[in-house]
């Protein structure tokens, strides 16, 4: 019995030689258990080896092979190819939108970095920092809504079509970040952090679109962190207050 | 940010204000004449509904239109002529349509 | 582009926006035409009173009511957490929308078409 086979078009661009993006077709034999990682390694090891693209763990942890596959940002290395192929047995391949485009499948991501540090995505310690450790409840980590999950592979940021419009924007990606670093009780400066997203760049920037949600292949939602984002940016002295008087006990057990 | 929070409120108190203006004005079947807005208008009470109606569409349209302008990276940079625009235009439209009500 | 019901309703939030603006500017001189008496005024509206304008203010009913049910739709996405219905939550207001357009077009157009 032979194994089914089916299209794999790859958008390729090669920017020494080609004026615009265009799309490749290669023929590739549907395995057993293949994901769309496996059939871009086989083209590149088989077919042509010029296919350019960036992979690195196979797990889903690395965040380095973000893709646009049939219009959807996806990680290609956990994503079945059998899934999504279309009627016509075909499976198309592009890099992530709206970002400028390095070699065919690879993107430039300097405004995704650049917007992350922006936040500044570490945590700022309080001053009286408990010999053990920090406590902190059942409830407070409830609320971080496991945005500490996220891999920073960019599948949000491109799917964003503010972004497409205005690279000055801080993003999906930073702004969970920094919903994390505001809502986590240890962090000592959650008023800075709210002022500098309550500017024209930051939290008020978001129309909504949820296309964040969409393409997080974590299953995060940036846009339920980003509205939380905006109430607390409105009552950040109070919250600011309110984080003073949590610090005072945090090396005690909270029940 | 002052911009946003203006238009939330703004749009809520738009929902109210297109209600009453559709039921009141447009609903009723037949053509619309200077005397029968001026009948309305007689009522100091919609007089200052209709003031109050126009600030609340002018600085949601302003708002709007400043919103839409600036999520365009190239038109961020000129964010404060813009602003300073829709400044003065909503002064503007307000002391003219402002004298319109008071016209009637 | 990446095409989601979450653009779609961004698309046409924009649209019916600034198409609302841009006709609210000429609301105002229309009915700023008060200002220089009534007969400006009446003049100013007959020049709107024609069939073809008529049928465009299906157009402007239409924008006008989409837009205040996206609002609405914004507002219960910022007061309640229901980001995951975020796909029904954009239907339903598409679809008050259209039921809502319908209703109140229908007479305006049935009032051009009597002339």
């Amino acid at each position: 019995m032979t194994n089914k086979k089916i299209t794999v078009r790859i958008q390729r661009f090669n920017p020494d030689t080609d004026q615009k993006p265009y799309l490749q077709d290669f023929e590739v034999e549907l395995a057993q258990g293949m994901t769309i990682l496996d059939a871009l390694h086989l083209i590149k090891e088989d077919l042509d080896g010029s296919v350019t693209f960036r992979r690195s763990c196979r797990h889903a942890i690395c965040g380095s092979c973000a893709m646009n596959v049939n219009g959807q940002n996806m990680l290609v290395c956990e994503t079945p190819l059998r899934e999504k192929i279309d009627k016509n047995g075909q499976i198309t391949i592009r890099p992530l939108p709206y970002l400028p485009i390095i070699k065919d499948l690879v993107v430039d991501r300097s405004s995704f970095w650049a917007q992350y540090q922006r936040v500044k995505p570490w945590l700022i310690p309080p001053d009286n920092v408990p010999e053990k450790e920090f406590r902190m409840s059942a409830e407070e980590v409830a609320a971080l809504n496991d945005a500490e999950h996220c891999i920073m592979c960019g599948a949000c940021y491109s799917a964003c079509q503010v972004i497409a419009l205005n690279k000055q924007y801080i993003g999906p990606h930073a702004l969970l970040k920094a919903f994390l670093r505001v809502l986590d009780p240890r962090d000592a400066d959650p008023r800075a952090r709210l002022d500098d997203l309550d500017k024209g760049d930051g939290v008020y920037r978001c129309h909504t679109i949820f296309n964040c949600i969409d393409a997080c292949p974590k299953g995060l939602n940036p846009t339920k962190a980003i509205e939380t984002l905006r109430k607390l940016a409105m009552k950040r002295q109070a919250f600011e207050a309110a984080r003073k008087e949590r610090q005072k006990t945090l090396d005690k057990p909270v029940n | 940010m002052r911009i946003f929070l203006l238009q939330r409120y703004t749009a809520v108190a738009l929902l109210v204000f297109l209600t009453i203006h559709m039921v009141v004005v447009h609903y009723p079947p037949g053509e619309i004449h200077f005397s029968n807005i001026a009948d309305r208008l007689e009522n100091p009470l919609w007089k200052a509904i209709d003031i109050a109606f126009l600030f609340a569409v002018l600085i949601h349209a302003l708002t709007g239109a400043y919103m839409v302008l600036t999520d365009v990276e190239r038109f961020d940079r000129f964010k404060r002529a813009l602003a300073g625009i829709a400044v003065i235009a909503g002064v503007l439209l307000f002391i003219y349509g402002t004298q319109t009500i008071l016209a009637f | 582009m990446y095409k989601s019901t979450g653009f779609i309703s961004f698309v046409l939030r924009r649209f019916t926006g600034v198409a609302l603006v841009l006709y609210l500017f000429m609301h105002i001189w229309v009915i700023g035409g008060a200002n220089s008496g009534a007969e400006t005024f009446n003049d100013r509206m007959e020049f709107l009173g024609s069939p073809l304008f008529r049928i465009a203010e299906i157009g402007l009913l239409a924008a006008v009511i989409y837009h205040a049910f996206d609002g609405i739709r914004l507002l219960i996405v910022h007061y309640f957490d229901v980001t995951e219905y975020r796909k029904s939550l954009f239907y339903a207001a598409f679809v008050v929308s259209v039921i809502l357009t319908i209703a109140g077009g229908l007479p305006i157009l049935l009032h051009a078409l009597e002339g």
